[in-house]
């Protein structure tokens, strides 16, 4: 007894008597000769961000956190480090120290690790660079009211047809620039029809408009083509960019496999872009469609947003912290997505500290990333269910999934898990319990119970074959959406040797602020909140995950970034170039926009306009601004080279949709079918529009990877259209434009001559008659070469690929 | 956007360099890099990196452990890491060790051409990394972050660099089938031109290797007129437009791709080397492939990436020695050829060799006859490009399970890789999402000791 108690004597002892000795003599010549090599405050990077030459740098610590808390040796990572427990955080690397000067630094630290030295000035001068305060950020001109302004006045009013044109007007007027003139009829059909539907019109299309001399011609076309069924396809592509939308997983192993229904998400936005649902249900549906009141059941389809996001796989043999990495990795996709989609900001810079331009601090983070943790991917029904049992449904696939997939790697060849037998009985218990509860269901919901039968199938094979088959890639058709619920994530480190995570229906969680990211060091809790800087007061969720409260704080407290983010965004797939230079950064790192009151005006009635893009689609292609001609002029090209102030519309080369969509369109070979499941682009009978390709997190498909379409593994703000040789190939060598060329060939050659079979080709390929050179040019070929030849190069031309 | 950046963009990726310099009217020898920072003294120019998926086994070929048969079976206290399986006892390496060239570095007898070329090769035997998993464990390995988000090594140097070849991408990936992998290939938010580009070495008829290399139609006169057939339609159209970067660009851009065919034909058609080279290499996906690699960087390629077997091969959970004996032949003997090769052409001192797995195996046995994951110590080499060779550097501990001694991180590693071509690790960045991202994070330091 009294040798037990002689320790913590000691200690206090020593605690009530600091002596700056102790520290110069036990501790001081420990750190110089064990530490300094990799922790100097003399080296440009030092190990882990972690000093210990001076006292500033043992008390803030590095990468991981504080090194030490001084009277509290258990808290201290310097200790855990030298005492080798934490199989990740062992120091010295060479070797761990003798016992007795371990227990000198717990002695020193328990006593308040009285640290004598004084840091020179260049030792402690580099504080950590603060971003902007929570109150500064509230007077930044992102987040200020929008309100519709007056127009400016101008003196060439007669070139004015609607409001946003003054705003420009005014600009180029400034800088004593025109506008560039009206582009021609025939150029505007093509352009509005590429603009709105991805498709280059017809010839017939083209004429029936350039022959239409009534005044609202031009207005009637855009309406028409608003009304198209095709305008979704186009446009819910643009948004399929932001939402950074796929069918699969980064690996799609066995935990994180693809995503079969993702397709029917897609077809959502495509019908609620064509239903012109406003953009702030349009995303309220997507954050919260399960807790929205009065939802139809095919809206659930619009939570694949959320339920089809990327996930990294988690191997349950690995370790607590490294599980847990993983999930809070998962969590912080959704909090990128979700504030530089929606709102403009990067508050994942957030996640290790404060946000170091912007007013986010890391409790704005985790608040977010609470939601999230409280928020679980499920695939629900595309029918009506008891929402008991749909409930119990979300759970049980995922607890049987883990269930059946801990059972098989435990019980396969390379299972040497010790004690393996007896977890392997317990979870078959526990799968013959939900066997029980699950069958019970299948009179009413037979469907249901049959995507859960083969995790207890037996022989065990089968079963095994059914966790493997998730992997492949693949969509399905069977009656299922990807979606989520509310229930709270957590990961159950209780065995040594084998983690679980485990699902709370119903459940939030909050998280606590991970110092430096890191989910081994907790900190303040930051429960489920909207970022304080737009909050109008305290911004608690308290609902559930909180997610409805979220997508409600978007369009309340966050409205007017939330227009000026979306009317920038679709003014950029209009114009070619946004009004502010990053789609996705309105923070203090983006580009402040060109014409912050147009902007700010067009989001403001935006917003009174009920957030319908079709209004804002209206408003724009009606402008003076969006018909101009698209040539640049002398004078234009001196003033404002980069056509920053817009004195001409920008011509605009076709993303890979319209390109490949319009090729099809030309050989009359497009399947014009709305909606449907994925399929792969690569398939010879694949003619369907481009939108319904599977999309790869894992595997791009090569010719959408060839022509720039964005990694879905994370939210997109722009396309970077390159131009580059192995493009050339695919078109001058590839069987796809060769293939449709050929059926261009075959429908004109019954003509009589080489002439008319010209004037056909130049009719259905670009829409127009040969001029005379044309017309030769293509006569001196044909004289040798073969007619699907001269298809192959009209559309291998810089016409097709390129619209004034 | 400025206007080389609107230039860039436009004519971006392969064949944007001859537009790029022309428009820009300065010539350089490499175009296109976007490094800024201040040039480091590497000599390097060229990197290939030979990828052995799986996890090769560093006791069982270059960290002889002799108290491995003293422990036999048995578990010390230092051994007990946590590894992804449940782990048995110490499984001594059947494979004899004995020393090689003037350095005396010892291999194991599966490395009997490595032992050759051995005073030419640096062998890191202290690498470490993070994730006990495969697929986190190579996105680590080839991007510093498990991310699926983050550019790959060869991408952040293509990005940084540029390339030297007009014709040919900067950044090419072999591999039997041609599918390195998500996390290799990967640009991440850095443009998509500067992805690697992936080809497969189990063909050796280049029209095989690139999509849509030859033109099946047409032979080269008839393509020639078919272009310039296209490219007179094109000046039309141009005529009536008035100038533009874009139609320009894909002018430029349809010469350089008619170009590349035949440039491409040429380079990565490895039969136009004599027998007695391909039977130096041997005549394998691999062998094919390393020789590929080097026919590469002569032509200018920055950076070769190149898959020893499909797959993760290496992943030796069981039965290890004839896995290995079965494995290692090919592969000793087409990396040895490659730095033979290099070196009598005069290219190592300016090519950097990088040899390893994503980890690598756990001295202590799986199932009685396998290792499982090791990420607490491996062993990697490097060969030429400025690094000492006949070294032997750092250590693990005294059965080969956790690196101790001159510890070398994969963010090390990578700080070395930019380092020997000139580049600070923290002075390559890409400004994305709000703030400035590095190939190593906040982490690295170049491992200046095994520099020449």
């Amino acid at each position: 007894m009294r040798r037990i108690l002689l320790f913590p004597i000691a200690i206090a002892l020593q605690a009530q008597s600091p002596d700056p000795a102790f520290f110069e003599s036990k501790i001081r010549p420990v750190l110089a000769a064990s530490c300094y090599g990799c922790h100097s405050s003399k080296m440009k990077s030092p190990m882990g961000g972690l000093v210990l030459d001076t006292k500033a740098g043992l008390r803030n610590g590095g990468a991981t956190g504080p090194a030490i808390v001084p009277g509290k040796p258990a808290e201290s990572r310097l200790l855990t480090a030298l005492r080798y427990t934490d199989p990740h955080v062992q120091m010295p690397p060479s070797g761990k120290l003798a016992q007795p000067v371990i227990d000198n630094f717990e002695t020193w630290i328990a006593a308040g690790a009285i640290d004598p030295r004084i840091d020179t000035v260049a030792a402690t001068a580099s504080g950590p660079l603060k971003g902007m305060s929570v109150e500064d950020g509230r007077k930044w001109w992102a987040f200020q009211p929008v309100k519709e302004l007056p127009a400016p006045a101008v003196k060439d009013s007669a070139w004015l047809r609607r409001k946003i044109d003054a705003f420009l007007l005014a600009r180029l007027e400034q800088k004593n620039l025109t506008p560039s003139p009206r582009a021609d009829k025939r150029t505007l059909v093509q352009r509005l029809y590429i603009d709105l539907l991805g498709l280059r019109p017809t010839y017939d299309e083209i004429e029936s408009f350039v022959s239409d001399t009534s005044p609202g011609a031009y207005a009637k076309l855009v309406d028409r083509l608003l009304g198209s069924k095709h305008y979704g396809e186009a446009w819910g592509r643009h948004w399929l960019d932001v939402a950074r939308y796929a069918e699969d997983n980064p690996t799609s192993e066995a935990t994180n496999p693809p995503y079969p229904y993702a397709w029917r998400y897609r077809d959502w936005v495509i019908e609620a872009l064509n239903n012109d649902v406003p953009y702030d249900r349009f995303i309220k549906l997507q954050l919260a469609a399960d807790k929205l009141p009065d939802t139809r059941r095919e809206d659930l389809r619009a939570l694949g947003y959320l339920g089809a996001a990327p996930v990294y796989h988690k191997d349950q043999r690995l370790s607590y912290d490294v599980i847990f990495t993983f999930l809070s990795d998962d969590w912080d996709e959704r909090v990128d997505a979700v504030t530089r989609g929606l709102l403009g900001l990067t508050v994942a810079c957030a996640r290790c500290h404060d946000h170091k331009f912007d007013p986010i601090p890391t409790k704005d983070y985790y608040g977010l990333a609470s939601v999230f943790a409280s928020t679980m991917r499920s695939e629900r029904p595309t029918f009506d269910v008891d929402p008991q049992i749909e409930l119990r449904f979300q759970w049980a696939q995922r607890r049987l999934f883990d269930l059946a997939y801990s059972r098989n790697l435990l019980t396969g060849e390379a299972s040497t898990v010790v004690g393996s037998e007896e977890r392997v009985a317990r979870w078959k218990q526990e799968i013959a319990t939900l066997q029980t509860e699950i069958e019970a269901w299948r009179e009413r919901y037979p469907i249901l119970v049959q995507t859960l039968e083969k995790y207890w199938r037996e022989p065990q094979k089968q079963a095994r074959q059914a966790v493997n088959a998730r992997r492949r890639p693949g969509a399905s058709e069977d009656p299922f959406m990807n979606t989520v619920y509310d229930a709270a994530q957590y990961v159950d480190g209780s065995d040594a040797n084998y983690t679980w995570l485990t699902y709370k229906p119903g459940e939030p969680r909050d998280l606590p602020v991970f110092l430096r990211g890191n989910v081994a060091i907790p900190g303040d809790p930051a429960p489920r909140r909207f970022l304080s800087v737009l909050s109008n007061g305290d911004g608690k969720l308290t609902n559930g995950s909180g997610r409805l409260e979220l997508a409600e704080k978007i369009f309340k407290d966050a409205a007017p970034l939330t227009a000026r983010v979306i009317v920038n965004r679709v003014w950029a797939w209009h114009f070619g170039k946004p009004i502010a230079g990053t789609p996705s950064d309105f923070g203090t790192q983006g580009d402040k926009p060109t014409h912050p009151e147009l902007l700010d005006d067009l989001a403001a009635r935006f917003i009174a306009n009920g957030w319908s893009l079709k209004w804002l689609h209206r408003e724009i292609l009606l402008s003076a601004a969006w018909q101009q001609a698209s040539n640049r002029r002398s004078e234009g090209d001196r003033a404002d080279q980069i056509n920053s102030l817009l004195w001409r519309q920008n011509p605009r080369r076709l993303d890979i949709e319209s390109y490949r969509d319009s090729i099809l369109r030309i050989a009359g070979t497009l399947n014009e079918n709305v909606y449907g499941v994925s399929q792969d682009l690569d398939a010879e009978a694949n003619t369907r529009r481009t939108i319904y390709g599977r999309v790869g997190r894992g595997r791009l498909n090569g010719l959408l990877k060839l022509y720039d379409f964005p990694e879905a593994t994370q939210t997109a703000p722009a396309r970077d259209l390159t131009t580059t040789p192995l493009q050339q190939l695919f078109v001058m060598n590839g069987a796809f434009i060769r293939g449709q060329a050929n059926v261009v060939a075959k429908a004109v050659e019954t003509e009589p001559d080489n002439n008319a079979r010209l004037r056909a080709l130049y009719r259905r390929i670009l829409a127009r008659d040969p001029s005379p050179k044309e017309l030769d040019l293509g006569l001196t070929y044909l004289a040798q070469g073969k007619l699907e030849e001269y298809a192959h190069i009209l559309l291998s031309t810089n016409e097709v690929l390129f619209q004034k | 956007m400025n206007r080389r950046q609107l230039i860039q963009q436009m004519c971006g990726g392969l064949g944007s360099v001859g537009l790029a310099a022309m428009l820009e009217q300065h010539a350089q020898a490499a175009v296109g890099g976007h490094y800024t920072g201040p040039l480091m003294p590497g000599k390097a120019k060229k990197v290939i990196f030979l990828f052995l998926a799986g996890g090769p086994s560093q006791v069982d070929m270059f960290d002889n452990k002799p108290l491995l048969f003293k422990f036999q079976g048995q578990r010390p206290g230092t051994v007990d890491l946590r590894t992804e399986r449940q782990t048995g006892g110490l499984l001594p390496s059947p494979f004899k060790f004995q020393k090689y060239g003037k350095s005396g570095i010892e291999l194991s007898e599966l490395l009997p051409q490595m032992g050759t070329i051995i005073d030419d090769v640096c062998v890191i035997k202290s690498m470490y990394t993070f994730n006990p998993t495969h697929t986190p464990a190579r996105s680590l390995i080839h991007s510093g972050s498990i991310l699926a988000t983050r550019p790959s090594l060869g991408a952040w140097i293509s990005y940084g660099l540029g390339t030297e070849n007009e014709n040919l991408p900067a950044f090419v990936a072999l591999s039997p089938g041609g599918n390195g992998g998500g996390s290799l290939l990967r640009s991440g938010f850095l443009p998509a031109e500067y992805q690697g580009t992936p080809f497969s070495d189990s063909e050796v008829e280049p029209e095989k290797m690139i999509a849509n290399l030859r033109n099946k139609w047409l032979d080269k006169e008839a393509q020639r007129h078919q272009l310039d057939a296209i490219q007179a339609l094109n000046k039309e159209f141009s005529a009536g437009f008035g100038a533009d970067d874009f139609l320009e660009g894909r002018i430029q851009s349809m010469e350089a791709a008619y170009r590349m065919q035949f440039e491409a034909m040429d380079v990565f058609d490895i039969r136009k080397e004599s027998d007695a080279i391909r039977a130096e290499y041997g005549a394998t996906p691999f062998g094919n492939g390393c020789l590929l690699a080097r026919r590469l960087v002569e032509k200018g390629v920055r950076y070769v990436h190149v898959y020893h077997n499909a797959g993760q091969d290496w992943d030796d959970h069981k039965d290890i020695e004839k896995n290995l004996r079965g494995r290692c032949p090919d592969m000793d003997k087409a990396a040895a050829a490659l730095i033979r090769d290099l070196k009598r052409r005069g290219l190592l001192d300016e090519t950097l060799v990088v040899w390893g797995g994503e980890f690598g195996r756990t001295p202590v046995s799986e199932s009685g006859t396998g290792r499982d994951h090791n990420p607490y110590g491996f062993t990697m080499w490097m060969a030429g490009g400025g690094v000492k060779g006949g070294l032997a550097y750092g250590n693990t501990d005294e059965f080969g399970f956790k690196a101790v001694e001159n510890r070398v991180s994969i963010h090390d590693l990578h700080a070395t890789i930019l380092h020997q071509i000139g580049i600070d690790h923290t002075k390559l960045t890409y400004r994305y999402a709000g703030r400035d991202f590095r190939l190593t994070d906040v982490f690295g330091e170049v491992v200046k000791d095994i520099l020449i």
